[in-house]
């Protein structure tokens, strides 16, 4: 049975568009709503009015008339250097990233089965990484995130450890040096637990 | 000119900047010959950590890891085939042949030389233009300033391989996000729904942190690990590379003035540079066949013309704040974050500064040929480091100098938050520079908006009304439409 209907993927860049276009929407409204003085309301709803429109004309350039199409989704570039003629140019290197790009690590998921993209994982516990360091302080965060993204990636277990060892290290130091938080979660508080974790190695030095 | 001359070289031989510039320059070296990292990121990420230094120290530090890195960029290009930054692919196509055939000390201690001698010729260049461009820089006023960040976010989205409407709107978000927080010329808190923590804005070192480091990182994390997949044999000759860059001096002063040129136009940058002269070097070769098989002019050219680029991306960095590359941006970044405002007082009551940084870059390049060809032969070691190892890393420090900041964690989010944005904005072919631009020029460009709105009573007309005014705006005007025109009209015509 075939359908009258093309079948469309939402992709990334069309969830971005749509992002600016709300955001860009929100400071053009928010000046009025908020009664902001001229001088404080001209220059954000002019640059949001340009990301605004040109936010739109990006994600509807399927549907524009031929030459503003043209004009919306065609590259443009004033560099006329011609590398067509140069060896192993740029043009070459970017169709090896392309090729990089298809390239599948050995990750412990795969072993179990599990096919996972390599950027979808750095994202998604790179969005994790900071939701556990707001949520219980960035010391306790971190060497759980460095065994889990190395450990994912097949680096041996001692190498694992030690960067985990070194990451936490540089966040002590600078909590310790700096006066900087990191022990402390904006939900769970396990800064009592620390002097129990650090005395032991520092012989209730520190 | 001389007194500030004589004044930078007294504070350059205060002994810390040296210390600076030779750190700068090492970790310049490290993070560029790591492919996928970059002088730019490295950069980013110490950006924070100058925060107790002198500004000047911290300037100087930041412009040797700029140096330093567009040096450490040829290292894994050579060894490799795979340049550690886009600024070293030209470098590639020669540099990577000739250690197949077992030159690859040969190619390095050239990559070297060259680097050095073309740094050296135009920094000494730009060091005898800089009256010129004190005369050009005090022509400049409010209006002049606001049209000039259009202009610079014009060419970097035109010159940048995209869509115009892309770099437009990538520029024009980024001044947007620099709106969060208190409006420049009145008491007014903008965006920040009631939120203390958004009442300072949002930090542009921590966009900064975001698109350089955390994206990428997520782009790093997409591609082959192990870096180095092969076990090539580091031999060759440190002197017959040495003596086959000096036997080329007009090869080095044309590339040279090559990189400058280009480096100097906003957007453009090293990569366009090093292609173009390796494009002159060989047209004007008598053996234009061996080019790609391992010939040295073409290393020569590509390596001159990339260290070259440093002082050029400095003219429109320092006089009117608008950066050429990412790097540049951070330069800015950093220039803003130590209260030097770029433009005339750069070339006027700070004049010693920006002379102490280029008296710095020039020393930089001994630093630059000592340690490329005292450790040449260890080299190879920097490019055996597993991406999967310095990924979680960088995210780590990214984190720390994020939150470093302002103690506030609305900088962590925007160094995550801006992250990955940034690499779906890279990955969609978006200008990340021009994104980077808006945000670190917004202030500027929004308070001489304001300014010039208020001396002219809210009249536009001020933006047009004297003829710089009008050669930029007609410059703006013609490098957003003219292309688009033009490209209609070729389809029209077949």
């Amino acid at each position: 049975m075939s359908s009258k209907y093309t079948e469309h993927n939402v992709t990334a860049e069309q969830i971005m568009l749509v992002v600016l276009v709300g955001v860009s929407a929100l400071f053009i409204v928010e000046p009025v709503l908020s009664n902001y003085p001229d001088d404080a309301r001209v220059f954000p709803q002019l640059t949001a009015s340009i990301v605004f429109v040109g936010s739109l004309l990006l994600l509807f350039r399927n549907y524009l008339p031929g030459p503003l199409r043209t004009f919306v989704a065609e590259s443009i570039s004033i560099t006329s250097t011609d590398e067509s003629d140069i060896p192993g140019s740029e043009a070459d290197l970017e169709e090896s990233e392309t090729a990089d790009e298809e390239y599948e690590a050995e990750t412990l998921g795969a072993e179990y089965g599990y096919k996972v993209d390599e950027t979808t994982f750095m994202v998604v516990t790179t969005i994790l990484y900071f939701a556990g360091g707001w949520a219980a302080g960035f010391l306790f965060a971190t060497p759980i995130y460095i065994l889990g993204y190395t450990l994912w990636f097949r680096t041996s277990p001692v190498t694992s450890v030690l960067l985990a060892i070194l990451g936490t290290f540089v966040i002590y130091l600078f909590m310790t040096y700096l006066v900087l938080p990191f022990d402390q979660g904006h939900i769970f508080d396990f800064s009592p637990l620390l002097p129990l974790l650090v005395e032991p190695i520092t012989g209730g030095g520190v | 000119m001389l007194d500030a001359l004589s004044e930078a070289i007294s504070i350059i031989l205060t002994g810390e900047p040296l210390l600076w510039l030779t750190v700068g320059i090492l970790i310049g070296i490290f993070v560029g010959s790591l492919p996928g990292i970059g002088a730019s990121l490295g950069m980013a990420l110490i950006l924070p950590l100058t925060l107790p230094l002198d500004g000047v120290n911290a300037i100087i530090l930041l412009v040797s890891i700029y140096s330093g890195g567009m040096y450490g960029g040829s290292i894994a290009a050579i060894l490799l085939n795979a340049p550690g930054t886009s600024a070293a692919a030209a470098t590639t196509l020669d540099g990577y042949p000739l250690s197949r055939q077992g030159q690859a000390i040969t190619a390095l201690a050239m990559s070297a030389v060259a680097s050095t001698l073309g740094g050296f010729i135009t920094i000494v260049l730009l060091i005898l233009i800089s009256p010129f461009l004190v005369r050009m820089v005090l022509l400049f006023g409010s209006p002049q300033y606001f049209l000039i960040a259009l202009l610079g976010i014009a060419m970097i989205a035109i010159v940048a391989r995209g869509s115009l409407i892309r770099g437009v709107v990538s520029g024009m978000f980024g001044l947007l996000i620099a709106t969060i927080g208190m409006a420049p010329m009145v008491p007014q808190q903008r965006f920040t729904f009631g939120d203390p923590a958004l009442f300072d804005g949002i930090s542009f070192v921590a966009a900064l942190i975001g698109l350089f480091a955390i994206a990428e990182m997520i782009n790093l994390a997409g591609e082959e690990g192990g870096v180095a997949q092969t076990d090539m044999e580091i031999t060759g000759s440190i002197r017959s590379g040495i003596s086959s860059v000096l036997t080329k001096p007009y090869l080095i002063a044309k590339s040279s003035l090559i990189g400058m040129g280009i480096g100097s136009v906003p957007g453009a940058g090293s990569t366009v540079s090093t292609f173009v002269s390796y494009a002159e070097a060989l047209r004007s070769s008598d053996d234009p066949d061996s080019f790609g098989a391992g010939n040295h002019e073409g290393l020569i050219a590509a390596e001159s013309a990339n260290n070259a680029t440093i002082p050029g991306s400095l003219i429109p960095t320092f006089s009117f704040g608008i950066p050429g590359s990412g790097s540049t941006a951070v330069l800015l970044g950093g220039l803003i974050m130590h209260g030097l405002q770029p433009g005339p007082n750069l070339f006027s009551s700070d004049l010693q500064i920006t002379y102490a940084v280029f008296i710095a870059l020039f020393l930089g390049n001994f630093v630059i040929l000592f340690v490329g060809l005292t450790f040449i032969s260890r080299m190879g070691v920097l490019t055996k480091i597993d991406t999967d190892i310095i990924i979680p890393m960088i995210v780590v420090l990214a984190v720390v100098g994020g939150f470093l900041l302002r103690i506030n964690w609305i900088d962590v989010l925007t160094v995550f938050g801006l992250g990955i944005i940034g690499y779906y904005m890279k990955r969609y072919n978006y200008s990340v520079i021009a994104f980077v631009l808006g945000i670190v020029l917004g202030p500027i460009a929004e308070e001489n908006f304001a300014r010039s709105l208020t001396l002219s009573d809210g009249s536009l007309m001020i933006f047009v009304n004297d003829p710089l005014s009008l050669i930029i705006v007609i410059a703006i005007v013609a490098l957003t439409i003219g292309p688009a025109i033009r490209g209609v009209f070729k389809k029209q015509l077949g």
